[in-house]
Formats: C-alpha cells, sequence, structure tokens
C-alpha cells in the first residue's frame, strides 16, 4: 500500500508530460483557400454543427491533426475544424498543394513502422498478444511479439522476433509469410504432478492476411507453427492462431 | 519428429530467401532509375558544353533562358494528435469479494473519428466472501492472492456526438463510447482470459484534456469458490486523459 502513493505521482507525471509539451510554441503552417470556401466545423466530427467558413484567397493557420480532421485558426482569430479531405484542396505559400500524412492505401502498401494487437488460440489456450513491426521495404520487415496465453492446466508468456515477407503489398487483402524465433514461459497450474515453471526456446514459421480497412488502419489474421525446443528427448509443436487490428505509421 | 524439424527449417531458407529476391529487385530498380538520371544529367552537361562548335549552329541559342528555381513539393509538418494517455478511478465489484476501490492506466489511439484502440492497466484488492465473514477464522486466499490486477486491449466506437455547454460561454464537444476487448485478470493465484466491455461518456473541456465517466464489466471464467462459473466484476470509474 505504501507504493500506492508512489503510483499516483508517476499517473499524475504520465499526465502531465504531454500536456506540458503541448504548451510548446510552435510554428505552424499556413494554407491558402483554394476552393469557394472552407468549412469550419465545431468539433472533430462530421457531426459537430459548421459555424464559420473561410472565404477563396484567405489563409489558415494549422494548429494540429486529430485522426482525419486538422485544427485550424483563421487570420482573425477563429479556431475551428477542417477535414482532411477539404484541407488537401488548400496550397501553401509558394503554391505546392498541401501533402497530409494521413494514412491511404499508399501508406498501406509501403509504411516504416506496424502496431497492433490480437487475440487468438495458443495451443489450445486462449491468447492475447501484441506486436510491432519496422519495414525495411514494402515487402520485408522485422516483427516483434509478445503474448500472454490463458489455459486450462498451464497459463504462460510467449516473445517472438523474426521476419515477415508481404508476397504483394498492394493488394488490399494480401497475404504474408513469416519465419523467426522465440521463447515459452510455461507455468503449469498448481495443481499438476510437476508443477515447475519452465523457459523453452522456440522457432516458428507461419502466414497470414492482411486486409486494409481506412486511414491507417488494417485487420490482420495469421497461423504460426511453432517447434518448442524441450528439455524432454523430443520436442513439442504448438500452433497458434490469431485475429486482430494493426496500424501503421 | 525431427523430419518435421527439418521441413520447418527447409522452410525458413525458403522463405528467406523470398524477400531477399524482393529486396535485390528493390535495389536494381533503384539503380536503374539512378542510372537514367545520370545519364539525363550528362546529356544536358554535353549539350551546354558544344554552343559554338559547328553543329550547334543549327540549333539557335536561346535569345532568353528561364532563371526558374525548381520547387520540391515538401510534405507539411504538422503536429498529430491521435493518442491519449490517463489515469483512472473507481469502484470495482468483484464477484463474490465485495466492492472495492479501484485504479488504472489508460492509453487510447484514434484511428478515426468514430473508432479507436485502446490498452487498460488496472488494480484493486478485494475484500473477504460471506463465507469467510461469518466462518470467522477461514481465510479463503492470502493478501496476496486478493490483488485483482487486469488488463486489456480493445476496440471503442465514439458514437452520439455533441456539444456540453456550461453557461453561456464555454461548450465542450463531448460523445458517448462503446468498448469491447480482451485481457487477462490475475486473481486468487491464478490469471484468468477475460473478456471486457463497457460504455461511458465523455467531455473534451480542452482540445487536449478528455474527461469520462464509464461503466465496464470484466468477464471470466474461474473455479475459485469450487464450482467452475462466469464471473461479471463490473467497474464503474471516472477517468481523465490527455491527449498527445
Amino acid at each position: 500500500m505504501r507504493r500506492a502513493p508512489l503510483c499516483l505521482l508517476l499517473l499524475f507525471g504520465l499526465v502531465l508530460a504531454p500536456a506540458v509539451s503541448h504548451a510548446r510554441a510552435r510554428a505552424h503552417v499556413r494554407v491558402y483557400v483554394q476552393t469557394p470556401y472552407l468549412e469550419l466545423h465545431t468539433g472533430p466530427g462530421r457531426g459537430y454543427p459548421i459555424f464559420n467558413v473561410v472565404p477563396r484567397g484567405q489563409s489558415v493557420e494549422i494548429l494540429f491533426q486529430r485522426t482525419n480532421w486538422l485544427k485550424v485558426r483563421t487570420r482573425r482569430g477563429v479556431e475551428g475544424w477542417a477535414s482532411d479531405r477539404d484541407m488537401e484542396q488548400t496550397t501553401l505559400s509558394d503554391g505546392s498543394p498541401l501533402d497530409l500524412h494521413i494514412g491511404t492505401r499508399a501508406g498501406y502498401t509501403s509504411h516504416r513502422f506496424e502496431l497492433g494487437a490480437f487475440a487468438g488460440v495458443w495451443g489450445g489456450a486462449s491468447l492475447i498478444s501484441t506486436y510491432g513491426s519496422l519495414s525495411f521495404n514494402s515487402q520485408l520487415a522485422l516483427e516483434g511479439s509478445v503474448g500472454e496465453f490463458f489455459g486450462r492446466y498451464t497459463n504462460g508468456v510467449t516473445a517472438d522476433i523474426g521476419l515477415s515477407h508481404v508476397i504483394v503489398p498492394q493488394w488490399r487483402l494480401s497475404p504474408f509469410l513469416m519465419l523467426g524465433v522465440g521463447l515459452v514461459h510455461t507455468e503449469p497450474k498448481a495443481t499438476l504432478v510437476q508443477p515447475s515453471n519452465r523457459t523453452e526456446q522456440t522457432a516458428y514459421v507461419g502466414g497470414g492476411l492482411r486486409f486494409y480497412l481506412t486511414r491507417s488502419c488494417f485487420v490482420r489474421a495469421e497461423y504460426k507453427t511453432h517447434v518448442v525446443f524441450t528439455k524432454l528427448d523430443r520436442n513439442e509443436v504448438e500452433d497458434e492462431w490469431k485475429l486482430g487490428f494493426g496500424v501503421f505509421f | 519428429m525431427e523430419t518435421r524439424v527439418r521441413r520447418v527449417l527447409l522452410t525458413a531458407a525458403a522463405l528467406l530467401a523470398l524477400p531477399g529476391c524482393a529486396t535485390i529487385q528493390h535495389w536494381r530498380s533503384h539503380r536503374a532509375e539512378v542510372r537514367a538520371a545520370r545519364e539525363e544529367v550528362r546529356a544536358e552537361a554535353a549539350q551546354e558544353q558544344s554552343p559554338n562548335g559547328a553543329s550547334s549552329t543549327e540549333i539557335p541559342p536561346p535569345a532568353v533562358r528561364p532563371e526558374v528555381e525548381r520547387r520540391r513539393a515538401r510534405a507539411a509538418r504538422i503536429k498529430s494528435s491521435n493518442f491519449e494517455i490517463g489515469a483512472h478511478f473507481g469502484v470495482i465489484s468483484i464477484e463474490d469479494f465485495g466492492s472495492h476501490p479501484t485504479y488504472g492506466v489508460d492509453l487510447a489511439y484514434h484511428v478515426t473519428e468514430d473508432f479507436f484502440l485502446r490498452a487498460e492497466l488496472g488494480r484493486a484488492t478485494a475484500g473477504r466472501t460471506s463465507f469467510e465473514t461469518l466462518g470467522g477464522n477461514i481465510q479463503l486466499l492470502t493478501e496476496g492472492e486478493r490483488k485483482f490486477t487486469y488488463y486489456d486491449l480493445g476496440v471503442g466506437y465514439n458514437f452520439l456526438p455533441g456539444e456540453a455547454f456550461l453557461g453561456r460561454k464555454h461548450a465542450m464537444t463531448s460523445s458517448f463510447y462503446v468498448l469491447a476487448g480482451v485481457g487477462g485478470t490475475q486473481f486468487g493465484g491464478d490469471k484468468k482470459f477475460t473478456v471486457n466491455v463497457g460504455g461511458g461518456y465523455q467531455v473534451l473541456p480542452l482540445d487536449w484534456l478528455a474527461v469520462r465517466i464509464g461503466v465496464e464489466d470484466h468477464l471470466f471464467q474461474t473455479n475459485l469458490l469450487g464450482a467452475e462459473k462466469l464471473t461479471n466484476n463490473l467497474e464503474a470509474i471516472l477517468g481523465t486523459t490527455v491527449f498527445f
């Protein structure tokens, strides 16, 4: 219980840190309206009412972006939210069009980082796992994943690192292959005869499908077959099935 | 078994070769582009270097040499604010073990104006069951086993967006949300696969600050009290998050 105040302090630290960084002054991008007018909404969503319009030729400053909405400030100091579709019609001061890095199909085909979470099955036990990847090109990526499984007789943690290869990155529904090594830590439940925890090395090969949903989000389903190098005479083979969401950056 | 291992290794080798080929192909196409660009530059230079030769008389020198600087399209640097981090406090009713204070941390990523992905970690300490209270000196769980720790990863959906008004001058954007996820719960000396469903209402007093009230149910199977059963552990929370 003595640790509770420390935890709370840490929490407040976490909460305040981004706020402080937010307060730092930044030079904002200024863009010029090229369409007859630019609509400003009261909030970052299509449901929020339009309360102001900026006529053609006038400029707005872009304060920041949230999902597919941009918070802008007009010359008169009016602040509102404009959609990314409308903002892509504006131009910078040198006349070049505004290029927003908001997730698109092109980004899905070729990107640098991915993060995701899955639910599934690991050797008959329920599994929750997350993964992250770093892409070398549109096809080859280094991936790491950690997961926890909850079985009837054993619980455990898995960690994998390996390579993945997207066969045709430009397809919306595109298959990929995986290969790598890992560790599995199993904790048999106390009622079993041999209740010692153990950590073993694994190697896996697998494949899966990813499907582009919208913006920077996709669905990912995968199957891996793990060979667990046990300390016994024979190795074990465990299957892993999982389905989840991923986002790319 | 050994043949299976060998099969895995062979597949592995084949798999490694595939992306390798792809990478080399990329390099090759990149090299070809670089080579084409160089040739172009060389051709231009050659044209410029021979202005007074006999051959150049056929092409008269341009009267006006336009001095236009080439503009490079550059991506605008715009701060994005799609992540949300924060803490929540509340009360959780741990089935058979009473209602107790709970606290935790949340991290969310907003994919679109409607959908977000969220991870949550929380903790509470369970009390005594009525059996323990009535039985006097009986203790089902140790103090350590009474710690109720849960985490979950889920998907949320914002709906009914609107504005909440504070007096005449202040309007805050607001919305309701529902979420569903999966996770794990450590309780009573065991870890359980947990399904998490919930919903709530949130307002944003500032662009970077959100305050929410919500209810969540953490469902998992347990045989802690003898028979295997599905437990509902309802949690009511007040949370605050900041966007970054």
